[in-house]
C-alpha cells in the first residue's frame, strides 16, 4: 500500500492536479456539468415539471418559426458590429493617453478606471437618466447647440444606438488596463531606434506600437466579441427589450425563455446556437490573426 | 443545561416554513404575524423566509421543481394559474370543507374565484384589491372642477368628464414645458390598469371566455385604446413614456391630478403626502358601466408539505378577521377579502385620508379578474410589443395596432406550451 502511495505521489503531475483539484472540481460540477446537461436539454421539451424528447424540434422551431429569435440575433449582431470596434478604439486611445508620462498620471488612471467599478445595474439606471428624452443630460446638451435629440429609449430607431453609446462606458475598464500593460511592455529602445531613423510619432505608432500591441489587441477582440454577444443587464434594466423589441438582445431573449416562460429546452438550444456562433467567430479570428498579429520571436 | 446551551426551544413542535416577498414594512408585519401565530399555536413553529421581490418568482419555481419548497408560500396571481396547473399546490377543498369555521360566503366572491382551479380551492387570497383612482383634491379645486367622488355618487363620473378634468389640470410653463399633468398610470409607461378599466367600460375585452383567442380587435376595445392614446397624443394630458421615466411626474409629488393604481398604495400616500388634499374615487363609467380589475396574492400550501393541517391552520390565521382587521382596516395595506370587514364602520370611516372608503368597496364589488392564464407572461409580452407602438406614439390609429396584436397573441395561445 505504502509503495503504491509513494508511487502515486511520484507520478508526474500528481501534485499539480492535487493543487488545482478545487478549481477542477468546481469546473466539472459548475461549468462542464451544466454545459452537458444543457446540450441534452436542448433536445427535450422541458418546463421544470415534465420532460419529453423532441429531437431537433427546438432548433427547427427557432430557425423556422420564431421571428423573435432572428430579431434578437439581428439586434445583437448590430450591437456587436459597432460596440466592439468602438470599444477597442476607445480603450486603446485612453491607454495611449494614460501611458504618457505626465503629472497626476496615477490620478488620471484611477479616474478612467472608476466607471468600470460601478455595478452594471447601477450604471444602467444612471444611463436611463442620461438618455431621458426630455430632461436627460444628453438631449439637454444637444438642445443647447440647437439639435433636438431623439427619444433614445422610446424610439426603436434610436434605441440600438443608445445601447452602443452606453457600451463605451466600459472603455476605461479591464480592456484599457490590458492595453496599458501591453504598451508598457514595448521596450523604449524600439522607439529610440525609430526616431533616430527619422520616424514621426504617427509612424512610430503605426510601425512600432500597433504591431507589438497586436497580440493584446487580438486578445481584446476575442473577449470583446464574446462579451458583446452576451449583452444583457443594460437592456434588462433599462428597456426590458423594448421598444417594439428593438433592444431584445439574444441573451435577454434566452433568459426570458428560460426563466419567464420556463421553456428550458428552447433556452438550452439557444445557448448552444450562441456557443456555436461564438466558436465560429473565434475560429475565424484565429485564422485571420496570422495576417495581422505579430508575436515577438515569430519567424514571420 | 443550566445555561440552556444546545436546547432548541422549538424541539417537538411541527416545523412550518413560510415564504413571501414585499417591502420592509410588509416584511416586518408578516414577521410579527408569524411570531403571533407561534405564540397562539404552541405545537407549531413557523419560520419566515423572506425573498427579494425581483427574485421571488424564479426562486419559488426552482424550489418547487427541486422539491425544496416551503410549506406555505405567497404567490402573485400572475404566476398562480401556470403553477397550479403543474400540480405544485395542495388542493385545499377537503381541508376547507372539514373546517367548520370556514365559510366561503364570508369572502368577496372575486377573492375566492382567484383561488379556484377547475372548481377546487387551491389557496386563500391576501393583499387583495382592485384598481381605482387616487386624486389630488387640491388640484381639482384650483382648476374649478367638480369633485370626482361627488360626480361618481351622482352617476356623472364618465370618461368624458375624466377627459375634461385631465385637460384642465394639465399645466405648462412659459416655455411650453409641462409642469403638471391631468393623470398618469402607475409605473414607467405602463398603462395596463387604465386600459383594462377602459376596455371593459366600452364593452370590449382582452381574451374570449375560454382564454384561447384574443378579442382586442372588438369595437369596444379599439375605442378604449384609441381614447387612451388620444389622452396622451391629442390632449397631452398624460405624460409620455419619456416624461414619465425617472419618476419626474408622480402623484405623491403633486405633479399628477389623478393616478390609476391598486388599493395597496394607501399606506405610502398617507406617509408621504402632506402638501395637498387627496382622496379616492371609482374609475370612470363608459357605455358599459365602470368595472375595474381586481387581483390578489394567493397563500398556497406545497403539494409536498408534510404538515398540511398545520399549514391550513396558518393560512386561516393569516386570513382571519383579527389579521385582516390589523392589516387592511387599521393599516390599509390592501383591501379585506372578508365582506364583513369591508362593510364595517371601522373600515368605512377613517380619521386619515382617503375618506371616500365606499369607493374601495364599490370598486371591488364591481370588479373583474384579469384574463390571467398559464400563458399570461408570454401573450402579454407579445401584446405589449405591439401596443407599445400606440402608447409611444409611433402609430396613432388603434385599429391596425390591435389587429396585429390579436394575430400575435392568437399565435402564442395556439402554439403548444413549452416550445
Amino acid at each position: 500500500m505504502s509503495v503504491n502511495r509513494r508511487k502515486l505521489t511520484h507520478q508526474p503531475g500528481f501534485w499539480g492536479f492535487l493543487f488545482i483539484s478545487p478549481w477542477l472540481l468546481g469546473f466539472l460540477i459548475f461549468t462542464a456539468g451544466p454545459m452537458i446537461a444543457s446540450f441534452w436539454l436542448s433536445f427535450q421539451k422541458y418546463d421544470l415539471v415534465s420532460i419529453r424528447y423532441v429531437g431537433v424540434e427546438n432548433y427547427r422551431r427557432l430557425f423556422q418559426e420564431d421571428p423573435l429569435f432572428w430579431k434578437s440575433l439581428k439586434n445583437t449582431v448590430f450591437y456587436a458590429l459597432f460596440s466592439v470596434p468602438l470599444g477597442i478604439t476607445g480603450s486603446l486611445s485612453i491607454a495611449l493617453l494614460l501611458n504618457q508620462n505626465v503629472r497626476g498620471q496615477r490620478i488620471f488612471r484611477t479616474c478612467f478606471y472608476l466607471p468600470s467599478l460601478v455595478p452594471s445595474v447601477a450604471s444602467a439606471l444612471v444611463w436611463q437618466w442620461v438618455f431621458n428624452a426630455d430632461n436627460g443630460i444628453l438631449n439637454t446638451t444637444l438642445r443647447l447647440i440647437g439639435i433636438t435629440g431623439p427619444q433614445w429609449l422610446q424610439d426603436e430607431r434610436a434605441t440600438p444606438w443608445a445601447f452602443i453609446a452606453m457600451s463605451l462606458w466600459g472603455v476605461g475598464g479591464a480592456r484599457m488596463v490590458i492595453f496599458l500593460a501591453g504598451l508598457q511592455g514595448i521596450p523604449e529602445s524600439y522607439y529610440e531606434a525609430a526616431k533616430l531613423d527619422g520616424a514621426s510619432s504617427w509612424k512610430c505608432f503605426r510601425k512600432v506600437t500597433l504591431p507589438l500591441l497586436s497580440p493584446v489587441m487580438f486578445f481584446n477582440l476575442i473577449l470583446g466579441v464574446i462579451g458583446s454577444f452576451q449583452v444583457f443587464t443594460s437592456a434588462y434594466v433599462m428597456t426590458g427589450g423594448g421598444p417594439n423589441n428593438a433592444s431584445l438582445f439574444y441573451a435577454l431573449y434566452l433568459f426570458r425563455n428560460a426563466f419567464n416562460y420556463f421553456k428550458l429546452g428552447k433556452a438550452s438550444a439557444m445557448a448552444w446556437i450562441l456557443f456555436t456562433i461564438l466558436l465560429v467567430l473565434t475560429l475565424i479570428q484565429f485564422k485571420t490573426s496570422k495576417r495581422w498579429v505579430h508575436y515577438e520571436g515569430d519567424d514571420k | 443545561m443550566a445555561c440552556g446551551c444546545g436546547v432548541d426551544p422549538n424541539a417537538g413542535k411541527v416545523p412550518l416554513r413560510y415564504m413571501a416577498w414585499g417591502n420592509p414594512e410588509q416584511m416586518a408585519l408578516e414577521q410579527h404575524l408569524c411570531e403571533e401565530f407561534n405564540q397562539k399555536n404552541p405545537d407549531v413553529h413557523v419560520s419566515f423566509l423572506r425573498v427579494p421581490g425581483d427574485e421571488y418568482g424564479l426562486k419559488m419555481m426552482l424550489m418547487l421543481a427541486s422539491h425544496t419548497a416551503p410549506d406555505v408560500m405567497r404567490v402573485d396571481h400572475y404566476n398562480f394559474p401556470s403553477l397550479v396547473e403543474k400540480g405544485y399546490f395542495l388542493d385545499l377543498t377537503d381541508l376547507a370543507n372539514a373546517d367548520t369555521s370556514f365559510h366561503r360566503n364570508d369572502f368577496f366572491p372575486q377573492a375566492i374565484d382567484e383561488c379556484l382551479y377547475k372548481g377546487r380551492l387551491f389557496g386563500l387570497n391576501v393583499l387583495f384589491g382592485g384598481v381605482l383612482i387616487y386624486y389630488n383634491k387640491s388640484m381639482f379645486r384650483e382648476a374649478g372642477l367638480d369633485d370626482p367622488a361627488d360626480l361618481a355618487k351622482r352617476g356623472q363620473w364618465t370618461w368624458d368628464r375624466f377627459r375634461i378634468s385631465a385637460i384642465k389640470m394639465t399645466k405648462r410653463d412659459a416655455d411650453g414645458h409641462p409642469t403638471q399633468f391631468g393623470f398618469g398610470a402607475p409605473g414607467s409607461g405602463s398603462t395596463f390598469p387604465v386600459l383594462a378599466c377602459a376596455i371593459w367600460g366600452f364593452g370590449g375585452d382582452m381574451l374570449d371566455p375560454t382564454m384561447t383567442h384574443a378579442v382586442f380587435d372588438s369595437p369596444g376595445a379599439i375605442r378604449a385604446f384609441q381614447m387612451i392614446a388620444d389622452f396622451r397624443w391629442k390632449d397631452h394630458s398624460c405624460p409620455t413614456q419619456a416624461q414619465d421615466a425617472n419618476s419626474l411626474f408622480t402623484f405623491e409629488g403633486g405633479k399628477l391630478g389623478m393616478v390609476f393604481d391598486f388599493m395597496g398604495m394607501t399606506p405610502r400616500y398617507r406617509k408621504v403626502i402632506h402638501k395637498f388634499d387627496w382622496d379616492v374615487c371609482p374609475v370612470p363609467s363608459g357605455p358599459f358601466g365602470n368595472p375595474t380589475l381586481c387581483k390578489g396574492n394567493q397563500l398556497v400550501i406545497s403539494a409536498e408539505s408534510s404538515h398540511p393541517k398545520e399549514a391550513w391552520r396558518f393560512e386561516r390565521f393569516m386570513t382571519s378577521e383579527t389579521t385582516e382587521n390589523e392589516l387592511y382596516v387599521k393599516l390599509r395595506r390592501c383591501f379585506p377579502t372578508r365582506k364583513a370587514m369591508a362593510y364595517s364602520p371601522e373600515y368605512l370611516k377613517s380619521s386619515l385620508p382617503p375618506f371616500n372608503n365606499w369607493a374601495f368597496v364599490d370598486s371591488v364589488a364591481n370588479s373583474r379578474p384579469l384574463p390571467i392564464n398559464d400563458r399570461w407572461s408570454e401573450w402579454m409580452t407579445a401584446f405589449s410589443s405591439e401596443i407599445d407602438n400606440l402608447i409611444a406614439g409611433r402609430e396613432r390609429d388603434a385599429g391596425p395596432v390591435l389587429r396585429r396584436a390579436k394575430i400575435k397573441v392568437d399565435k402564442v395561445l395556439a402554439d403548444e406550451a413549452g416550445f
